[in-house]
């Protein structure tokens, strides 16, 4: 009879544990955001900030041999650490697929997401996320075998495509194809890996994703299945796909930080402010502006703080710990094959689209 | 207040109090939890409005529905339900043929068979499920690559998208000749009925040219003549849809017409009907086993050959056993098709999740995934119940 009722005991106890741990994880769900618990104070009280990314997507996200996380969007999370915690490796990375992303994200279960994301109406607003900024213009497109003939869209009836299931390529492919009134089959997976196997088997004639994904993927073809050379991406661009970062929805403080923190590193390289010089910068900024920007005083004046709940210093921190824009750039996606100068990612000086608000 | 803490220390003296004192607490603890889950559930929107948007995805598989992505949400849906059904009946089917003769191989007194039935078991009932579907997905992709697809004739195609077989869509006439078909079946049911209820009350057969007719022959004779002659009279009510195996105007081979078996739905019928077939092999083999073995003597005593004892003595008793336990391994099947959405079998699971990536509300619409699983179980738990009432009902 002790025993039964030692076990009950235990069982009330750990009911009311799962209980309080319940409540305790939901303080960062949407609806608490309103009464002041901001992401911004669970980060710094946590020490560590939680990143949803991919795993399996080079020069943007990639779990490598070594089990550390690099990649374009992977800087974007240490950036971020970097300027609320003051630490780039205070990052837990939370790899997610594309369809469990924004589950993650609403459910508290991560952060921020910085996976590749497209900024969309219904993300944005049915799904309650805030997208921050666009870190990456880019667009979908197809790759198909370079034996297959295949030059543009309208050659492709009755073709069959492989596609990353509840993506927004899903839906854009399925909108060129039926406005064309082309037949086509989707082949939808969850992961990357199956659909590459489909893929190299030529289980489907064309893979779409953003032109970016498929010039990675181009680009580590393996060699058994043909290599780089035996694929081509179309030169069509089906659709505009800027990625970036995003928070919840009604969480302004953690998304400022998140969007400046982008702003800021675009800024820094207009500004000319690399890794390497950063802290010289710092020690004696060029004008009023590099100051604001790095958070520090100009000549013998007072430091500007714009009050966003982390030190004023913390786009300094971002600059040493990733570099700026460029240099992130030039780290993970130069190699890939994705030039810069002339594309939509340029900044806005030469032409592109990479253009921050002042920080003033 | 000391008469209080005396009193309440007899109470809690006896065992009985406390108990229900710790259960009163218990159930407090658990209602405040399910109260907490309750109240954060209401402040989401619980509603499916966003079911009736334009969907905008294509699927691959369709089945019955026409899908098109210009449907609504509600179509897409339903179109993955319909997948799910299929793969379900078809595995439902196969996996009980496959684990009623491993059942019973692996019982017989030849080596060879038993040991294969064992190793089936022990091997594919020990393995993951899902490692088994991504298995047969690996080896139905290893099918010939469609530039060197196999074909016989117009008749059939083999590659990697997938085995074309002929098959035959209805013409305007095609749904009449349906109705025929039902109609006739439910005549020569009753017919076959009839004729026999009568042969058995006054030990009478219909003889004609000195041939013995009973209902059952009389019944399918009935249905063949009257299917055939109004196959030919609405002529054609069927239109012969053969495969093809071509290539456009680029080289590039492509392949359609016919009926489909794509390496996706093959992986994972595989993959069901292999594992499920495991542990039917071991429900037939114990319900065999639990029977006396005096009925198996008694029946070679009779002289019944083998094959007689199997069909006609030990698989009939055999049965009453069996349904309970099979039910389960039914309601599984149905549970694990789930699974297939790694390998792109676009089924009710993976539809749903499409549509909580574009619309989001994962609540409500996992609430109606679970509702769609019910409703599927209870269907096999009723349509089994009814079979197990009238198996027990058998010789009792």
């Amino acid at each position: 009879m002790t025993k039964i009722k030692l076990s009950l005991l235990l069982f009330s106890v750990m009911s009311l544990a799962i209980f309080v741990a319940c409540s305790s994880e939901t303080e960062t769900s949407n609806k608490d955001m309103a009464e002041g618990n901001s992401t911004l104070k669970t980060v710094q009280d946590r020490g560590t900030l939680k990143c949803g990314v991919n795993d399996n997507l080079t020069g943007f996200g990639v779990l490598t041999s070594g089990g550390t996380f690099e990649g374009f969007d992977i800087d974007y999370c240490k950036a971020v650490a970097a300027a609320i915690l003051g630490d780039a490796s205070k990052v837990e990375y939370v790899p997610l697929t594309a369809s469990a992303r924004f589950e993650a994200l609403s459910s508290g279960e991560i952060d921020m997401l910085v996976r590749n994301t497209t900024w969309t109406a219904s993300r944005d607003r049915d799904l309650a996320n805030d997208f921050t900024a666009t870190t990456f213009y880019d667009g979908q497109g197809m790759m198909v075998y370079a034996d297959s003939g295949y030059k543009t869209i309208e050659d492709m009836d009755g073709a069959t495509v492989c596609v990353l299931q509840g993506t927004t390529t899903e839906l854009n492919l399925d909108d060129r194809f039926t406005s064309v009134g082309l037949n086509y089959t989707p082949l939808t997976f969850e992961t990357n890996d199956p659909l590459q196997a489909a893929f190299e088997e030529k289980r489907c004639d064309g893979w779409t994703t953003d032109k970016s994904g498929l010039a990675s993927k181009r680009a580590e073809f393996p060699a058994s299945a043909g290599g780089p050379e035996s694929l081509v991406v179309l030169a069509e661009t089906l659709s505009k796909e800027p990625l970036g970062p995003l928070t919840r929805d009604n969480d302004s403080n953690f998304y400022d930080v998140v969007q400046w923190v982008v702003f800021g590193l675009i800024q820094a390289e207009e500004s000319g402010i690399t890794s390497a010089n950063v802290a010289a910068m710092a020690a004696s900024p060029a004008d009023p502006g590099m100051a604001r920007l790095l958070g520090v005083a100009f000549g013998d004046g007072k430091v500007a703080d714009f009050n966003f709940g982390v030190d004023p210093t913390f786009i300094q921190h971002a600059i040493a710990a990733v570099g700026n824009y460029g240099e992130i750039y030039e780290r993970h996606l130069t190699p890939l094959g994705l030039t810069r100068s002339g594309s939509l990612n340029a900044l806005w000086t030469n032409g592109g689209l990479v253009y921050a608000p002042p920080f003033r | 207040m000391n008469l209080f803490v005396n009193k309440l220390y007899i109470w809690s003296r006896s065992q009985k109090n406390r108990n229900l004192f710790i259960q009163f607490i218990f159930i407090i603890f658990v209602s405040f939890f399910i109260y907490y889950l309750i109240s954060k559930a209401l402040l989401l929107d619980m509603t499916l409005s966003h079911f009736d948007s334009r969907a905008g995805f294509g699927i691959s598989h369709t089945f019955v529905i026409d899908y098109t992505s210009n449907d609504s949400r509600w179509v897409s849906y339903f179109t993955g339900v319909i997948n799910t059904i299929r793969v379900c009946i078809v595995a439902i089917f196969f996996a009980t043929l496959l684990g009623t003769i491993m059942g019973v191989a692996r019982l017989s007194k030849n080596i060879l068979f038993s040991t294969i039935s064992y190793l089936y078991v022990e091997i594919l009932r020990n393995t993951p499920l899902l490692i088994q579907i991504i298995f047969w997905q690996i080896i139905f992709l290893k099918l010939p690559r469609i530039s060197e697809a196999l074909t016989f004739g117009n008749t059939v195609v083999i590659s990697n998208r997938g085995i074309l077989l002929p098959s035959a869509s209805p013409s305007d006439n095609g749904n009449i000749w349906i109705t025929i078909i039902i109609i006739t079946v439910i005549l020569s049911l009753i017919v076959s009925y009839i004729i026999n209820k009568k042969e058995d009350l006054e030990g009478k057969s219909i003889k004609l040219f000195n041939f013995k007719f009973n209902g059952n022959l009389l019944s399918i004779l009935l249905f063949l003549t009257i299917t055939i002659t109004t196959y030919f009279i609405l002529q054609k009510p069927f239109n012969l849809d053969l495969p093809s195996l071509y290539q456009n105007n680029k080289g590039t081979f492509l392949q359609s017409g016919g009926f489909e078996f794509t390496p996706e739905f093959g992986a994972i019928l595989f993959a069901l009907v292999m594992y499920t077939g495991t542990f039917i092999t071991e429900i037939v083999r114990g319900s065999i086993q639990s029977l006396s073995k005096g009925q198996t003597e008694a029946a070679q005593a009779l002289g019944l050959s083998d094959y007689q004892t199997m069909t006609l003595i030990v698989l009939p008793q055999a049965l009453r056993s069996i349904i309970p336990p099979l039910t389960n391994q039914y309601l599984n099947l149905t549970k694990n098709s789930s699974l297939s959405v790694v390998i792109a079998y676009p089924e009710l699971f993976m539809i749903s999740r499409t549509i909580m990536n574009n619309a989001g509300r994962a609540l409500p619409v996992f609430f109606l995934i679970l509702i769609t699983y019910l409703l599927l179980s209870l269907v096999i738990s009723i349509f089994m119940n009814v079979i197990n009432r009238r198996v027990t009902r058998i010789g009792t």
